[in-house]
């Protein structure tokens, strides 16, 4: 926590005195009690309030020298007609029969006590609106020495985010949920991505900074080095309010699987085929850094008989697979150029009476050999473009990362290979950062869909990994950004463990589940009508989440958005901006 | 003159807390000329003629009164005498477009014989009201002349100056001596009979929206009157029926022409019986004026524990009030 000073130390300036003493926007009311968490303000006669509306009021305490400022943020309004007791009056008092007066109350939740003293506000006190300074104190952020924008607020305002909370410092990690297609899920963690790159927050490792998305769905994220076309000058100036520039990311490779029966391996990409490489991995690969068993996806569920199989194979494989120079294998003697030799050899070995304690292991029965073959095969079609050794010069299709952004494109994979790739990819940077066992640079991973590889049930090697992540990735600088339509399905671990959560458009009968216990019911109810670009961020220092809106990207997300390069100017166009983004 | 040396509050009394309602009591006595408008024999319902003047505003002025406390006033001579403790106030409505309550005053008297002074509470100071005679009728017809002059000042401050387009309707009969310029009077009761048994058929005849022809009533002051129906009420035949009145001074032809404006206004603002309990003869604005007012009063426990402090410090300071 920062440090105060004593109270006494403390120098008072008060925040209203930036305005005229009349300048305040209600008063507290006394008709509902006041407490200190929570409280109405009624709104003076010609103001209004509205929904997220950051408000300050003092209120002195006998026997001390300062007051007590309390923040606030309306959390909800309500207005209504005073002196009518029937709902058809309203007809008589328009008509200019019945007297009354409209009345408007906003409903007030405290985010902070300057000094910490947790009284409630009496009715009566005039309530301001709080900007500037005071507006940073009632969201903490005047507290946060590195803070990033994460967009803007109903009023315009910049909304930050403690990037010690995300850098490892004191926490790590985002989750962000929400139903597809309304969410702007991968948007949002992409534009986060860009607020980090380019806030000029990260100091001297800015450079080296690295993020790893894994595209899951469309082509959205295949052009993130091209500026967006479609932004127009009313985007740009919201850019322009949060600090950031409007450009498309400067440093990007794209990566993509292999075609299929394509003998040179050129990636599968729809609309974008210039400077994206094709990625696999080489027989010799496979079998010296034990991937087997990312193929299996129950591969570390103990209840399944066939996984001893699966752990004895990968062992034997480390073990008798001799390398060739074109990334091929030889095991005996069986030289294995595709992965279809490469299981042949081991289902000879397996089923063989002979190798059969070797590798499948003691007292397997034939049924669990069976089983573990049955797999085996069935993981044939899926792996077989991305696990190979019949293409020259494999190591330029080694997932290597260069630049500062790697997308790898997994969207057009089967389910059993997305995962393989995930977890594969997953575990070689993980283990690469803790064998540098700094946290510097950081690691940035965007993972949509994490309900599929870390679901609430069950245990696989990839979820494993992602637990690790969780776990331990923010002493080793990767930072988890995950996505998911639905909290509730994701491991609980690995949303317990994520500083900051996102929620976009909620389904109504998921935002009623205990993950989303972090919103008050207000927030709850406005996440079921979120528009694309809203946004409900709730992080650590903050009692209260904030609503807030995040630019159109600046980058493309179809061909068509596409222009120059990351800097280059792009026309201007118009229309609802995210209307291009069903496809998330 | 002489000096207040104690004073009680009389533990409980029916009247305590709750606003008196109703018109105070008409004078029975009255003579009556039927044959102002049109001659004894030839009464008839009459509708508004056509063209009549429709006013653009109907201001409704009113009044709350509510006892507080009685108290007994101790003098030098160690005769108690009764008093009370009244809040009161008034207000004018003016339905135009809309219905806004553009003035309203709350005042709080201490009531009794000369020598009484005036009683501050935390709640407010109830100003000493010296009457003449200490019998509760006295003493009541005293709250009820502050209220009267609290409405006079109210009318004032809403409408300085008549509005010809306007019509000023007081809730409760006119009375002598505290005039509101060109008021008419808004009777809802009619405890008093006025009119001979012919005419007297007239009223219980007498279709929404019509009146009867102006008559003269005078009992210690001369006014003009005319009954009219506001709505077809189920029940007795004078159900709905509502009794105006208006100074002579503004002679016959502009009372007629009040009279008629009143039949084409006055049902427009009529209460329907699943809102108000005096429907449909206590109109919307000012069933919605009296709420505000006693609203304004202020929470009658509170105001009699004020009033019980207040007594208290009376007693154990060393000079009174």
């Amino acid at each position: 926590m920062r440090v105060r000073a004593p109270l006494a130390a403390l120098p008072y300036t008060s925040p209203m005195n930036e305005q005229p003493a009349s300048s305040h926007i209600g008063r507290v009311i006394g008709t509902d009690p006041a407490t200190p968490l929570e409280f109405w303000v009624a709104v003076r006669e010609g103001c209004f309030l509205q929904l997220d509306d950051v408000l300050v009021l003092e209120r002195r305490l006998p026997g001390s020298d300062g007051p007590v400022r309390i923040y606030g943020m309306v959390a909800d309004l309500r207005a209504r007609h005073e002196g009518a007791r029937f709902d058809s009056d309203v007809f008589l008092i328009e008509a200019g029969v019945l007297p009354a007066q409209v009345t408007e109350a906003a409903r007030v939740l405290a985010t902070r006590f300057e000094p910490e003293i947790y009284v409630a506000p009496v009715p009566g006190d005039a309530v301001h609106r709080a900007r500037g300074d005071a507006r940073d104190q009632a969201l903490f952020f005047d507290g946060m020495k590195h803070r990033i924008p994460v967009g803007l607020s109903r009023d315009g305002e910049i909304v930050h985010a403690n990037m010690e909370f995300l850098d490892g410092t004191r926490g790590a990690h985002v989750n962000i949920s929400g139903i597809s297609g309304v969410a702007t899920k991968t948007s949002y963690a992409i534009f986060l991505l860009h607020s980090i790159f380019t806030s000029g927050r990260l100091g001297r490792g800015a450079h080296n900074t690295r993020a790893l998305i894994f595209n899951v769905k469309g082509e959205d994220l295949l052009f993130l080095d091209r500026d967006n076309r479609n932004l127009d000058g009313e985007q740009r100036d919201r850019y322009a309010a949060l600090g950031l520039p409007a450009q498309a990311f400067r440093s990007v490779e794209l990566w993509a699987p292999p075609r299929r029966g394509d003998a040179s391996a050129a990636p599968r990409t729809g609309s974008r085929a210039e400077g994206v490489t094709s990625f696999f991995w080489t027989l010799d690969e496979f079998c010296r850094d034990e991937l087997l068993p990312f193929l299996f996806a129950d591969a570390d569920d103990e209840r399944q008989q066939y996984t001893i199989v699966v752990h004895n194979v990968t062992a034997r494989l480390r073990r008798e697979a001799r390398p060739l120079d074109d990334g091929g294998v030889r095991i005996g003697s069986d030289t294995c150029r595709t992965f279809e030799q490469l299981i042949d050899a081991i289902r000879d070995r397996v089923e063989d009476p002979e190798t059969q304690q070797d590798w499948a292991g003691r007292a397997i029965g034939g049924g669990t050999i069976n089983a573990f073959v049955r797999r085996l095969y069935a993981a044939r079609k899926d792996a077989e473009h991305l696990v190979r050794a019949d293409v020259p010069n494999p190591a330029k299709h080694r997932l290597q990362f260069q630049e500062q952004v790697a997308v790898v494109d997994i969207a057009k994979l089967s389910r059993r290979a997305q995962r393989f790739v995930v977890g594969v990819v997953l575990r070689r940077t993980f283990r690469q950062k803790e064998e540098t066992g700094s946290r510097k640079p950081l690691l940035f991973v965007v993972l949509d869909e994490l309900n599929k590889y870390a679901p609430r049930e069950g245990r696989s090697p990839i979820k494993e990994i992602l637990l690790d992540i969780a776990e331990r990735g923010r002493s080793l600088g990767v930072i988890l950004i995950g996505a998911q339509q639905t909290a509730s399905e994701v491991e609980r671990r690995i949303i317990a463990n994520s500083s900051l959560r996102v929620v976009g458009r909620l389904d109504i009968a998921e935002a009623g589940r205990p993950e989303y216990a972090f919103l008050p019911p207000a927030h709850r109810q406005r996440a079921t009508i979120s528009k694309p670009g809203t946004m409900i961020l709730s992080q650590p220092e903050l009692p209260v989440p904030l609503v807030l809106e995040f630019p159109f990207p600046a980058w493309a997300t179809r061909p068509d958005e596409a222009g120059g390069p990351g800097g280059g100017e792009g026309e201007e166009g118009g229309g609802d901006p995210f209307a291009g983004l069903e496809g998330e | 003159m002489r000096r207040v040396q104690g004073l009680a509050i009389e533990g409980w009394s029916p009247e305590y807390g709750t606003a008196v309602e109703g018109d105070p009591e008409e004078a029975p006595a009255a003579q009556v000329d039927a044959g102002s408008e049109v001659p004894d024999g030839e009464w008839r319902p009459l509708d508004p003629r056509p063209g009549a003047w429709v006013p653009a505003r109907v201001d409704f002025v009113d009044g709350v009164r509510r006892v507080e406390a009685r108290v007994w006033i101790t003098g030098e001579d160690g005769d108690a005498r009764p008093g009370i403790c009244a809040s009161y106030a008034a207000g004018v409505v003016s339905c135009e477009r809309k219905a806004v309550i553009r003035s309203l005053k709350v005042g709080r008297g201490f009531f009794g014989l000369a020598g009484i002074q005036d009683l501050v509470t935390r709640s407010g100071t109830f100003r000493a009201s010296p009457v003449a005679e200490d019998d509760v009728q006295q003493l009541m017809n005293g709250l009820q002349e502050r209220m009267g002059q609290l409405e006079v000042e109210v009318a004032a401050v809403g409408a300085p100056a008549p509005d010809p387009d306007s019509l000023v309707v007081l809730d409760g009969p006119l009375r002598g001596r505290q005039r509101i310029a060109g008021a008419i009077g808004y009777v809802k009761s009619h405890r008093v009979q006025y009119l001979p048994a012919g005419p007297r058929g007239v009223v219980a005849s007498l279709g929404p929206g019509q009146r009867t022809p102006v008559f003269l009533i005078q009992t210690t002051w001369t006014r003009f009157s005319w009954y009219m129906r506001l709505t077809e009420a189920e029940g007795h035949p004078w159900a709905g029926i509502v009794r105006c009145e208006a100074w002579t001074e503004s002679g016959l032809d502009r009372v007629r022409r009040i009279a008629d404006a009143t039949a084409a206004a006055l049902p427009g603002f009529a209460s329907e019986p699943h809102k108000d309990d005096r429907a449909p003869q206590n109109l919307y604005p000012i069933a919605g004026l009296e709420r505000e007012l006693r609203h304004r009063l202020g929470d009658p426990g509170m105001v009699y524990r004020a009033l019980q402090r207040a007594i208290f410090d009376f007693h154990t300071s060393d000079s009174p009030p």
